[in-house]
């Protein structure tokens, strides 16, 4: 066989564009240069799908030739090969590899060996230079070759570079792409390791192998008893230094500019990933597009995200990762609410649960993402990649998928969300925004029963782990077990029991009684702590107990008198929740508390809270009046629904009202999110409620209604919503222009003579 | 389990599909693609089951109204059962009781195909 060769990816790489990963260089280049005294370390590098593994290692072998140009022999020959994707059937790799071998090692001695691949002449030329050993191995895999012999083909290729280099060279081995080995064409998963066992276990050949799939290239090496010889180095995004150094050298070849404050943002923004940052470029290059501040930058972004490069280079992944498109659909809608929401989920079963597939489909689909090197699972713990690029095209797939949203809406929505994220990055996440909602939460409470599952995250966990936020509200409602909130009668930060006496510094202290009955006896204490680190630990749990222990003792509490409550945002421990549960302390992730926020309308900060009225308004009361800002998102009608429960609950409407309200709010969100084409991608609704009626107003800013306009869903749903409202409530008024639409919606209470006009309406 | 995934439960020579949560396009697709498959595979007698059917929206009674062409293309029997006072209106509303016979309790509905074997 002949080929000619294409001079690999060695000859693109370009040392004076590769910028950082100092330390790991330095790391490899220990373990490599070692080989010379025939020690030789292994090492497995990995990291997400184009992050600049292989970047490293054609860094590497540009190291190792420069810095042993004219040292003494023997000198390192680094020998980098790529087990890629369309090498799967093993008598092509075995040629391939043997050949590459044979031609970069000549290049090494410093020949120049001819285009076309001919191993009888690259052999004759290797003999030239005292290196006549390789004639056997060479009619020998021609005779496996010949009878069609795949494995053993490749345990000749595979053997072959181990022969000694005498006092010349020693091999150094890059294997990149490593991945692939696993999917050789009926060839036993991992063969490819058990031939280069022996040379591993001998400890004299220094070897590094990289890929995106450590799951599968780990499982092979604990298989092979390798897993212990093998260093393991994880690649990420660069350092911001090396990010920055990297623009300067983008922009300059490109003639760009870019403000240098800007720079950092933009590097971060991208995740500081090289192949982002090379693609940013070229899409300003491309569309001469300037970038001189944040805003500019951000509509850059989201347009390459929606249209662009950076679009179409996720797109082209996700298409080759999954070529069937349902289960490309439930992957992406599955990586959406982890990468994009970031949904706490590190098990397996949490992730099958999330899939919402049969075991075996989600087992695929987590197969294939772990394969692509999208995730990572640790024994039995998944982790997955944090790619704020990724995250974004995410949101875009899902958002165009499932609302049928156009790109430039989800452009749009992606710069708002990034400028106004940008402005509450800075407050977000601190402990005194946290401690002031959960305030004003606690200020709301008034004996009602809520779910205990919004206090216990592990079975919150279990119940609802990956599931959807509809389901989870859905599943609350039907939850047997129940805690009744006491009333609260005051709330302060911190806490100290005696003048003088020692403080306890828990984020909030809550004074309660029971079934608002307010003696001595009905008291209960609520010690809550904030903890907005990334993970809960057992640490932080009995460091909060022991000062819970102080004050029960200081105060003479008895046990069901103190209740213990910490919120928290990052992942937890296992080992911290089992503390929790042996103290009997509540614990509340964010996600739980956003359902209990929902539950008692407690949405911003910045709204004024609504004092409590009596459940029973008097007729000529002034009418409560509530308002929620939707996003445009999917399912979050069914919040808007919720909500209307809530409302309705004030004015103890019956059932089968409260169900027409409920319908009719779901359809007049459904139409804003598929008609008006707003672009702040936000649907605002205001609930009046009054002693005769109930009014509902659905407004949205967007281009003004048009009947028999929208998408797929709205052929689908052949223009029900609309006829529906009119069935389910007794006014409809619609006003519509450039500025938007409002829907306002009338539900009279049970006085007849109240209505407006004609009686009951029929159907049309 | 995930409100993607439709439970279904053969009874005899009836298919009992139960649409528990929100029967929006999503679950509405999916009660559709079951549907589908029973009748490629021959089945005719389909009960749709709404005990657990918390919220109905028009993409899904749309998909619903297919479903019900689908069945009346087959010749084949499709019920409903245990349908909440709201949904019963809806399904009212928009003509589509007009065309399948609901009942209270599962086990009528399954003695309603019997009869009609």
């Amino acid at each position: 066989m002949r080929l000619i060769w294409n001079q690999g990816a060695g000859f693109s790489f370009r040392a004076e564009e590769f910028f950082g990963r100092d330390e790991e260089l330095a790391a490899l280049l220990r373990v490599c240069l070692e080989g010379k005294s025939g020690i030789g370390a292994s090492v497995m590098i990995y990291g997400p799908p184009n992050v600049g593994k292989t970047s490293l290692l054609l860094k590497l072998k540009y190291d190792l030739q420069t810095l042993s140009d004219g040292a003494a022999p023997p000198r390192p020959f680094p020998f980098y090969f790529s087990f890629s994707k369309i090498l799967s059937h093993p008598l092509a790799l075995s040629q391939h590899f043997l050949q590459e071998y044979l031609w970069q090692l000549l290049v090494f001695l410093g020949d120049s060996p001819p285009a076309a691949f001919d191993t009888d002449a690259l052999s004759d030329r290797l003999g030239t230079y005292g290196l006549i050993d390789y004639r056997e191995f060479i009619l020998a895999h021609r005779r496996f070759t010949e009878r069609g012999d795949g494995l053993s083909a490749l345990v000749n290729a595979f053997s072959f570079p181990f022969v000694p280099g005498g006092e010349i060279f020693y091999p150094v081995f890059l294997f990149d792409d490593f991945q692939y080995t696993c999917k050789l064409q009926n060839i036993p998963d991992g063969a490819i390791l058990s031939i280069l066992r022996p040379y591993i276990k001998s400890g004299h050949f220094p070897m590094v192998i990289s890929g995106s799939s450590p799951g599968h290239v780990t499982s092979s090496l604990k298989r092979e008893g390798l897993f212990g010889s093998f260093q393991l180095m994880e690649v990420g995004g660069l350092s911001p230094a090396a990010s920055e150094k990297m623009w300067a050298s983008l922009f300059e070849r490109r003639k760009i500019q870019m403000p240098v404050p800007l720079q950092a943002r933009a590097a971060a923004r991208l995740g500081h990933i090289p192949i982002y940052q090379r693609m940013f470029v070229e899409e300003v290059s491309f569309r001469n597009a300037p970038v001189t501040d944040e805003i500019e930058f951000e509509n850059l972004f989201a347009l390459s995200i929606t249209e662009g490069q950076l679009n179409r280079y996720w797109r082209e992944f996700f298409e080759s990762a999954f070529p069937e498109r349902m289960a490309r659909a439930r992957a992406i809608k599955f990586l959406k609410r982890v990468v994009c929401d970031q949904f706490p989920l590190d098990t397996f079963e949490g992730a099958l649960s999330l899939l919402g597939t049969s075991p075996e489909e989600g087992g695929e689909i987590l197969s294939a993402l772990e394969f692509k090197g999208l995730l990572k699972s640790d024994f039995e713990q998944l982790r997955f990649v944090g790619d704020p690029v990724l995250a974004d095209f995410l949101y875009w797939a899902f958002e165009r998928g499932v609302l049928g949203k156009g790109s430039s809406q989800v452009a749009a929505a992606l710069v708002q969300a990034k400028l106004s994220r940008a402005t509450a990055e800075s407050t977000e996440g601190s402990r005194e925004k946290w401690v002031a909602v959960t305030k004003e939460l606690m200020r709301r409470w008034d004996c009602r029963e809520v779910p205990m599952l919004l206090f216990r995250f592990g079975s919150f966990r279990e119940r609802f782990g990956g599931k959807g936020l509809l389901e989870v509200v859905i599943g609350m409602e039907g939850e047997p077990q129940k805690m009744r909130l006491p009333k609260i009668s005051s709330v302060s930060t911190g806490y100290r029991t005696r003048r003088g006496g020692p403080r306890f510094d828990f984020d909030l202290v809550a004074y309660g009684f029971l079934d608002a009955d307010f003696s001595e006896e009905n008291l209960v204490i609520w010690a809550v702590d904030v903890m907005t680190e990334k993970a809960l630990t057992a640490n932080a749990v009995e460091h909060f107990e022991n000062r819970c222990r102080l004050l029960s003792l200081e105060k003479g509490l008895k046990p069901e008198q103190l209740r213990k409550w910490i919120l928290f945002e990052g992942s937890v421990d296992p080992a911290a929740l089992q503390r929790g549960a042996q103290h009997d302390i509540f614990l509340t992730h964010r996600s739980q508390m956003r359902l209990f926020l929902n539950l008692f309308g407690v949405e911003e900060l910045d709204i004024t809270p609504e004092e409590r009225k009596a459940p029973e308004t008097p007729p000529g009361a002034e009418p409560l009046e509530f308002e929620l800002v939707l996003p445009m998102k999917a399912d979050t009608e069914v919040v808007a629904a919720r909500v209307a429960e809530e409302v309705a609950a004030y004015a103890s409407l019956d059932k089968d009202t409260v169900d027409r309200i409920k319908m009719a709010l779901i359809e007049a969100c459904i139409n804003a999110f598929e008609h008006s084409g707003a672009e702040s991608g936000k649907v605002r609704l205001r609930y009046i409620l009054s002693p005769e009626k109930i009014e509902l107003f659905v407004q949205d800013e967007g281009k003004g209604f048009r009947g028999g306009r929208g998408g797929e869903e709205s052929k689908r749903n052949r223009g029900w919503g609309l006829k529906l409202i009119r069935e389910l409530v007794d006014d409809v008024e619609i006003a519509t222009g450039d500025r938007g639409t409002v829907v306002r919606m009338v539900k009279y209470l049970g006085h007849e003579s109240e209505k407006e006009g004609e009686g009951s309406p029929g159907p049309e | 389990m995930s409100y993607l995934t439709v439970r279904t439960r053969q009874a005899d020579d009836a298919l009992v599909v139960y649409i528990d949560g929100y029967l929006n396009s999503l679950m509405g697709e999916e009660v559709e693609r079951v549907v589908q498959e029973a009748l490629d595979a021959g089945g005719r007698k389909l009960l749709l089951n709404f005990e657990g059917t918390r919220l109905i929206n028009s993409i899904g009674i749309s998909i619903i109204i297919d479903i019900v062409e689908k069945i009346m293309e087959r010749n084949g029997m499709l019920a409903f059962c245990a349908l909440s006072r709201i949904n019963r209106e809806l399904f009212q509303m928009t003509g589509v009781a007009r065309y399948v016979q609901a009942f209270d309790r599962e086990e009528e509905a399954l003695g309603y195909f019997a009869q009609s074997a």
